[in-house]
């Protein structure tokens, strides 16, 4: 770099950095617009990629094939529709407490152990994240099935069975648990790393005994973590596709099926658009909800308010 | 300052005005160009199976199949062939019914032959498959009745099948629809479509089972026939993908299953004890589809000329054990391959009542819709 780049302040960095102080300031003035020009290819790209599709989705959802609200009355009205749905919301609910259940001790382990013990066990919490969701499924299906080793060794051992694991709910909770444990596990152990371990000491000097110091001292610390990875899951979870048609039966079967049998076979695109749209409001409803019950901090560890 | 204040406000301006144009750019992209229109050329009087050499010089079509081992098998046996003798160059994409509705809709059809069903052609005829022009197509040795519509010219000849397991039931076989559903006499799981790709013939056997006659069937009989299935109780399971349904024969999981042909083969080729059932089978017929509003369709009208040759369905059979439409076609296959073939068998298959199922298909959609989802 030579000097007259740095000095003459043309480059962008010169640019940033006044505007950026001032909005650091929440100084109003007429020179804070422009470091906003920055946003603009990012706000281009989100118009063109995300916002006009989702209002294409949502006229499509009220003018498909006539205008009107005929597919949120079908919605509403068809009694197969109400099941999937509240069942969609039921399993996401059910993985995400069995994720935190899992994830919260094995966070906190990683925040005592030495550093090669948590690479170790962060290298176990990511390896599912590098293989393929399809492969996994497949060998779950393999594992759960009547005549699997698991069923099998049962039989031999207890003389029991085929006790019925793969479609059954239990089937597609454990594929999506698998799939969806590290997004809890992170957010957790990001938190927790955070949290004085000396605070748990000083409590019990105090005189809280060990299950006291957890709820009283702990457990609120860590709930910026539990929030941030409970909404992930959870809105993760509700998107299933794969994993309930593979480890479920029918009755496991969740409401993004839906939406690809409406669109891609019945070619009723309102009817599955207003699918597409029930499902992203009440997924905004839970996360304001959440939000409002986690006053301490942000939704997302590291971004705090 | 001034100065430098100025070449901000360029600055500024400079990215407004490219992104404004990258927006553009991608808009314009997406709204897709009129194409020249397609030059007509003399190709002579039809015969299937051929085409003048280097006719389509330059020509480039694109053909949307399901997938798997069938798409892969006519690429070699049917497309690739094709391509050589033309001149054509014929691209490959996996096929999906919504896809080409937003392909018709936006007025940008990238495909030029695809393989769907003969349901998807009836219903869509006219709006998003071109009708075809017979006379550019040799469609005399194409089996009778298998042109359901004016837009289908015959793929592949298949069906839905019971297959059951030889272990189990090999000195006593399931002989007709209704012993699928005896759990009495045939103990153990069976497996049927719960996929949400509707299949009619999965409901008219379920009816042939009762005793229904398939060339007079009422919409009050649709729920019936769910019925049959869901009276199995724990004894049926679904698959949900070919893949599946073969791979839950295969692992002994299901006893029987009525499932398709080709699935049904894959399993015995893998060494599965499994056997069809031909008594009473359900005949299926995949339509080779011509996009509503494809670029050339004489070229897409001589490419599937050309496939349904008596050499190319022979290959085609012989690489992925489905039927052929060509009735001269005869296959080379061996001992096991021959005990899948469905072309062989058709007095015992039982047609599909297509005008029916296009007529009513809202109500079996909506009571498969329930179906699939376990309601």
């Amino acid at each position: 770099m030579t000097d007259h780049t740095v000095t003459g302040g043309a480059a962008p960095a010169g640019a940033v950095a006044p505007g950026a102080d001032a909005v650091g300031a929440k100084k109003r003035g007429p020179k804070n617009w422009r470091p906003l020009l920055l946003l603009i290819p990012a706000f281009v790209i989100v118009s063109m990629f995300f916002l006009a599709p989702l209002a294409d989705v949502f006229i499509r959802s009220i003018t498909d094939p006539v205008p009107g609200v005929q597919n949120y009355v079908w919605l509403f009205t068809t009694e197969a529709n109400l099941n999937v749905v509240l069942r969609t919301f039921g399993t996401a609910i059910l993985v995400t407490f069995v994720c935190l259940l899992l994830a919260y001790p094995y966070a906190y382990l990683m925040t005592i152990v030495s550093d090669r013990t948590r690479n170790l066990m962060q290298l176990f919490i990511m390896m599912p994240l590098w293989t393929s969701i399809l492969v996994r499924t497949l060998a779950w299906m393999v594992l759960l099935q009547d005549t699997g080793p698991i069923n099998g060794l049962l039989a031999a051992w207890f003389g029991i069975g085929p006790i019925p694991l793969i479609r059954t709910t239990f089937g597609v909770a454990l594929g999506m648990t698998q799939v969806l444990l590290p997004f809890m596990v992170l957010p957790l152990y990001s938190s927790m790393s955070k949290i004085d371990k000396r605070l748990l000491p000083a409590a019990s000097n105090l005189g809280a005994n060990p299950v006291t110091a957890f709820f009283t001292v702990y457990l609120p610390l860590s709930k910026p973590g539990i929030f941030s990875g409970g909404v992930t899951v959870f809105i993760l979870g509700l998107g299933f596709y794969i994993i309930p048609a593979l480890l479920g039966s029918s009755k496991e079967i969740m409401i993004s099926a839906m939406i690809q049998q409406q669109i891609s076979v019945f070619l009723m695109w309102g009817q599955g658009t207003a699918l597409g749209i029930f499902l992203l409001v009440c997924t905004i409803l839970i996360l304001v909800v959440v939000s409002r019950f986690n006053k301490g901090g942000s939704l997302f560890p590291g971004v705090d308010r | 300052m001034s100065t430098q204040k100025t070449i901000r406000t360029r600055r500024g301006l400079a990215l407004v005005a490219g992104s404004a144009a990258l927006a553009l750019t991608l808009i314009g992209c997406s709204g897709g160009g009129e194409a020249e229109p397609a030059p007509e050329r003399d190709l002579g009087t039809p015969v299937a199976g051929e085409i003048q050499e280097g006719a389509l010089d330059g020509v480039t079509l694109t053909f949307a199949g399901s997938g798997g081992v069938f798409q892969d098998g006519q690429t070699e046996a049917l497309w690739d062939p094709f391509a050589a003798a033309s001149g054509a160059t014929v691209n490959q994409d996996a096929f999906d019914a919504g896809k080409l509705k937003a392909m018709v809709d936006s007025g940008n059809v990238s495909w030029d032959i695809v393989n769907t069903t003969q349901f998807d052609t009836a219903r869509g005829c006219g709006t998003l498959y071109e009708e075809y022009d017979y006379s550019q197509i040799d469609i005399s040795k194409i089996p009778e009745g298998t042109i359901t519509d004016k837009c289908m010219v015959p793929q592949i000849l298949y069906g839905l099948v019971v297959v059951y397991n030889t272990d189990k039931f090999g000195d006593n076989p399931p002989t007709s629809a209704a012993d699928f559903f005896d759990t009495e006499k045939f103990p153990g799981k069976r497996t049927v479509s719960q996929s949400t790709y509707v299949d009619p013939q999965t409901v008219e056997f379920a009816l042939t089972a009762q005793g229904k006659d398939i060339t007079s069937l009422e919409t009050s009989d649709i729920e019936g026939a769910f019925d049959m299935y869901k009276d199995l109780g724990d004894d049926v399971i679904g698959w949900t993908t070919g893949a599946q349904a073969q791979q839950q024969l295969e692992s002994g999981e299901a006893v029987m299953g009525l499932v398709w042909s080709g699935r049904g083969y894959g399993a015995a080729a893998a060494g599965a004890p499994v056997a069809p059932m031909w008594d009473e089978w359900m005949i299926m017929v995949d339509s080779n589809g011509i996009p509503k509003g494809v670029k050339d369709p004489q070229a897409a009208f001589a490419a599937v000329n050309y496939s349904i040759g008596a050499e190319q369905q022979a290959k085609m059979t012989e690489l992925t054990s489905y039927g052929g439409v060509n009735v001269d076609a005869k296959p080379e296959v061996d001992d096991l391959l021959s005990e899948w073939i469905t072309t062989e068998r058709l007095d015992t298959g039982i047609a599909p009542n297509v005008d029916f199922w296009v007529e009513n298909y809202d109500a079996l959609s909506a009571a498969w819709a329930g179906w699939a989802t376990g309601n």
